[in-house]
C-alpha cells in the first residue's frame, strides 16, 4: 500500500502541528485531539514503511506521555524527578512537530517540493534556498561522519585536552567543506540554466487525492478546537 | 572546411585575489565536432580554459581579465550563464559535488526543467537519455547510494538532457575505476559520434587516445605544445615524462596488473617479517540483537562484508591494495585501522596484539579527502596534536624531511592540495603508528605529485613503517608498490610480490 500526500498537505500539517505545540492543552479532550494528532504523522510513517523511525518515535513518545501522566505530578520530589518533569514535558510538548518534519522530510522529493512551491506561486529565491537545504542535509550527514572517523584516528574525539576542541575541531573542518561542496554545487547549477528568467517548469504532477483533503479537514478541525479552546472557552 | 563554434582571442585572465595570471594570452578556436583534449601540470590553466567556455569565467568566479571568447555565436562576457545552458554542458570533476537533487530522476530533469521546457518533452528527452546511456537500473535511486562511477554517469546524463552542441568534461576520471573509466570512454565515445564538439581536461591520458583529434598541453597558463591525435598517440614515454604527464599508452603489463582475469590467484608469498592479521569478519548489515551485539565470525559466511581469516603483511613494505569500485578495498582498510569497531580482527607484530581500540593507536588511516583531517590553525599545532607528548624537536624533523618546515605558521587550509595531503602525512607520522593506511592518495593528481606521494610512501617504507595503499593508479603501483593484494567482494582474491 502506499498514500502519496501532496507537499501542499504536508506543508499544512506542519503548519497545523507547529502551531499546536505552541498551545497548552487544558483539558482531557485537547489532550485527546493532541495525542490523535502525534499518531497520524506516525501512521504516516509505517504505510511509508519507515517502520523503524516510527517504532522509534512511538516509544519515546508513549514513555513520555505514560510518565507524565502516571508517575509525576505537581508533588513529585528530588532531583529524579525535577528533571524527569522538564525532560518528559519537553517532549510531550515538541515532539509531535518533530515527528511531522522528520515525516516530510523523509517522504518528500525535492522536485516535488520545489513543484508545490510553484504552485503556490512562492518566490523563485525562496523555493530555490529551501531546496538547497533540503539537499544539504544528507551532504552535512556524509561529512560529519568522515570528521568523526579523522578525529578517531587522531585521538581526540574529547578534543585533545582542550574542552573546546570538542566543538571546534568538528565544526571547523564541516563548514570548510561545507563551504567547498556549496560553491562548487552552486557553479554546477548555474551552468545547467538554474536561474534563469524563463519560468521553471517541472515534471512532477501534482493532485490533491481524497487523502489530502481528509487530512486537511481534520488538521483544520484540530487547530480550530484548540484555538477556540484558547480564545472562547 | 569546418566550422569554428569555439573560439578564445588572446584572453589573460586573474582570479580575484590571486598573486598570478591563471591564463596568460590563451588563442584557442575550437572546429565543430572536433573532440579536443586539455592536459598539463595541476595549476597550469586546464580548468580555467573549461570555465572561460562554458561562462563560469568571467560570470560567476569574479576576477581580471581581458582578451574574448566567442561560443556558438553568443560573446560571453555579455551573455548570462543561463542563456548557455542549452548550448554548452560541463561534467564537473567531483561527483559529490555537482548534483543538484538527491535523487537520480530529479537530477536528469533538473537542466530541462530550469529552462522551462514542456514536461511531456522533457520526459520524453529522459526515456531517451535513458535508453542511450543504459541507465535503466540507475533511475528512481538515491544519488547518495550510487558508486563514483555511477554518479559520473548520472552526470553526463544529466549534461546530455540539455542536449548541448558543446560538452565541456573537468577531469572527469579522478574519482573512477578501471571499469568506470571504460564506461566513461564509452559515453565520450557515443557523444563524438553524435557529433558533438568535446572538450576534455584530463590528467590520466591512456584512455583518450583513440578518441580525441587534436591535444593542448597548457603550461603555467599558456598554450605552449600541440600535437595531433597521430603525433600524440606516438609520443614516448620519456617525453610525457619530462612534459610530467602521464603515459599516453598503458602496457598491457599495467592492465594485466589491475585485470581480474589475468589474476594467477597465488595467495601466499614467502614473508621474513610481517604483520599478522587475524579473523578479520565485518559486515555492514547487522545481526539483530536484543541485549548483546553478537560478533561477527567466520560462520557468517555469505552475509559478511569482510571475510579475512589470517593475512601477513610485509613489514617495512608498500602493498598496494587493489580490485574495482566497492569491492571491499575501503572496508578491509577502515577494519584493519580499527575505525569499524564491529569488527573483531587482532593485529599481532613482535608477539604484541592489539585488539579493538588498540588497533588504532598501531594504524593510522590517511583519508582520501585531506580536508576532513586538518582541525588547527597553524601546520606545527596540527602535528603536535597527533602527539602524546608534544615534542616539538620531532615535530620539526618531520616537517623537515616533508618539507613543510617553511609553512610551519601557515594555515593548513591555505595551502595547496599536495601540501595539505603532506600535513595529513606528517600527522601520521608523529602519530607514531608503525602501520600506514593510505585511501586512493594519487586520485586526481598530475604524474608529478603522484610521483611525490610514491616518493613519499618509499621513504616511509624504507624507514620502517609498513603501508598499505588502496589504489586504481596503474603508474602509481608501477613506481611504488612492492606487493599487490586484490580484494574481490571482501575476500582475499591473490597476493604477490612485484619484481621491481
Amino acid at each position: 500500500m502506499s498514500l502519496k500526500l501532496d507537499p501542499r498537505t504536508k506543508l499544512y500539517m506542519i503548519f497545523v502541528v507547529s502551531a499546536v505545540v505552541m498551545m497548552s492543552a487544558t483539558a482531557p479532550f485537547l489532550w485527546a485531539v493532541r495525542i490523535t494528532m502525534t499518531m497520524i504523522p506516525i501512521l504516516l510513517l509505517i504505510v511509508e514503511k519507515h517502520y523503524a523511525a516510527a517504532f522509534r518515535f512511538l516509544i519515546f513518545y508513549g514513555t513520555a506521555l505514560l510518565l507524565t501522566f502516571r508517575f509525576l505530578s505537581e508533588q513529585s520530589k528530588g532531583f529524579l524527578s525535577a528533571f524527569l518533569v522538564g525532560y518528559c514535558s519537553i517532549i510531550v510538548q515538541f515532539m509531535p512537530a518533530m515527528i511531522t518534519a522528520w515525516y516530510v522530510v523523509r517522504t518528500t522529493k525535492i522536485g516535488e517540493f520545489v513543484c508545490a512551491m510553484q504552485k503556490m506561486h512562492i518566490l523563485d529565491g525562496i523555493t530555490i534556498s529551501l531546496a538547497v537545504v533540503m539537499r544539504f542535509f544528507p551532504t552535512i550527514k556524509e561529512e560529519y561522519a568522515a570528521i568523526r572517523d579523522a578525529m578517531k584516528m587522531r585521538g581526540i574525539m574529547l578534543g585533545g585536552g582542550n574542552a573546546a576542541g570538542m566543538i571546534e575541531y568538528r565544526m571547523i573542518p564541516l563548514l570548510f567543506s561545507c563551504v567547498n561542496i556549496g560553491d562548487e554545487l552552486s557553479a554546477a547549477a548555474v551552468t545547467r540554466g538554474l536561474g534563469g528568467k524563463v519560468k521553471r517548469t517541472s515534471v512532477q504532477v501534482l493532485k490533491m487525492s481524497v487523502a489530502d483533503y481528509l487530512l486537511m479537514f481534520l488538521f483544520t478541525a484540530a487547530l480550530a478546537v484548540f484555538v477556540g479552546s484558547k480564545y472562547i472557552g | 572546411m569546418m566550422q569554428t563554434i569555439a573560439q578564445i582571442k588572446n584572453v589573460t585572465y586573474r582570479y580575484k585575489g590571486a598573486a598570478e595570471n591563471s591564463l596568460d594570452r590563451v588563442s584557442l578556436s575550437i572546429k565543430k565536432g572536433e573532440t579536443l583534449l586539455l592536459c598539463g601540470a595541476s595549476g597550469s590553466g586546464k580548468t580555467s580554459v573549461i570555465r572561460l567556455l562554458n561562462g563560469l569565467i568571467p560570470h560567476y568566479y569574479h576576477g581580471d581579465m581581458t582578451g574574448e571568447v566567442t561560443v556558438n555565436g553568443h560573446d560571453i562576457a555579455k551573455t548570462q550563464l543561463y542563456e548557455l545552458a542549452g548550448v554548452v554542458g560541463t561534467v564537473f570533476q567531483n561527483p559529490r559535488s555537482q548534483f543538484f537533487s538527491v535523487d537520480t530522476d530529479g537530477e536528469i530533469v533538473f537542466g530541462p526543467e530550469n529552462i522551462g521546457l514542456d514536461p511531456k518533452e522533457i520526459n520524453a528527452r529522459k526515456e531517451i537519455i535513458a535508453k542511450q546511456m543504459k541507465l535503466d537500473k540507475l533511475l528512481g535511486r538515491s544519488l547518495f547510494e550510487l558508486s563514483g562511477g555511477e554518479k559520473q554517469r548520472i552526470a553526463c546524463a544529466s549534461v546530455a538532457a540539455l542536449l548541448p552542441e558543446i560538452i565541456l568534461l573537468d577531469e572527469p576520471s579522478s574519482n573512477l575505476d578501471m571499469e568506470a573509466i571504460g564506461m566513461l570512454h564509452d559515453i565520450v565515445c557515443d557523444w563524438k559520434r553524435q557529433g558533438k564538439t568535446i572538450i576534455i581536461s584530463e590528467h590520466r591520458l591512456w584512455y583518450l587516445k583513440d578518441l580525441v583529434d587534436r591535444v593542448i598541453y597548457m603550461d603555467k597558463g599558456k598554450i605552449s605544445l600541440q600535437w595531433s591525435s597521430k603525433e600524440f598517440a606516438e609520443l614516448s614515454e620519456t617525453e610525457t615524462r619530462r612534459l610530467g604527464l602521464r603515459p599516453t599508452r598503458i602496457n598491457e603489463h599495467y592492465l594485466a596488473l589491475l585485470s581480474e582475469q589475468d589474476d594467477t590467484r597465488k595467495g601466499h608469498v614467502d614473508i621474513p617479517e610481517g604483520i599478522l592479521l587475524k579473523d578479520f569478519y565485518f559486515s555492514y548489515h547487522h545481526k539483530p540483537y536484543i541485549f548483546r551485539k553478537k560478533k561477527f565470525s567466520a560462520a557468517d559466511g555469505d552475509a559478511l562484508s569482510l571475510s579475512i581469516p589470517e593475512l601477513i603483511l610485509p613489514k617495512g613494505k608498500v602493498t598496494a591494495v587493489i580490485g574495482s569500485n566497492g569491492t571491499g578495498k575501503s572496508t578491509f582498510l577502515r577494519c584493519v585501522c580499527g575505525l569499524e569497531k564491529d569488527c573483531t580482527g587482532v593485529i599481532i607484530s613482535n608477539g604484541k596484539e592489539y585488539r579493538k581500540r588498540q588497533r588504532i593507536g598501531f594504524s593510522y588511516m590517511v583519508m582520501q579527502d585531506v580536508n576532513h583531517q586538518l582541525f588547527t590553525d597553524n601546520v606545527e599545532k596540527e602535528v603536535l596534536l597527533s602527539m602524546k607528548d608534544k615534542n616539538e624537536k620531532r615535530c620539526h624533523e618531520i616537517l623537515d624531511t616533508l618539507g613543510l618546515i617553511e609553512y610551519k605558521n601557515t594555515h593548513p587550509m591555505a595551502l595547496s592540495g599536495g601540501q595539505k595531503q603532506r600535513v595529513a602525512i606528517a600527522s601520521a607520522i608523529a602519530a607514531g603508528a608503525e602501520l600506514l593506511l593510505f585511501d586512493e592518495p594519487t586520485s586526481g593528481l598530475d604524474y608529478a605529485h603522484m610521483e611525490k606521494v610514491g616518493d613519499f610512501l618509499r621513504q616511509l617504507a624504507d624507514s620502517g613503517s609498513t603501508v598499505l595503499v588502496s589504489t586504481h593508479d596503474p603508474e602509481f603501483i608501477e613506481q611504488c608498490c612492492d606487493y599487490t593484494l586484490r580484494i574481490k567482494k571482501g575476500r582475499l582474491f591473490s597476493f604477490q610480490e612485484r619484481n621491481r
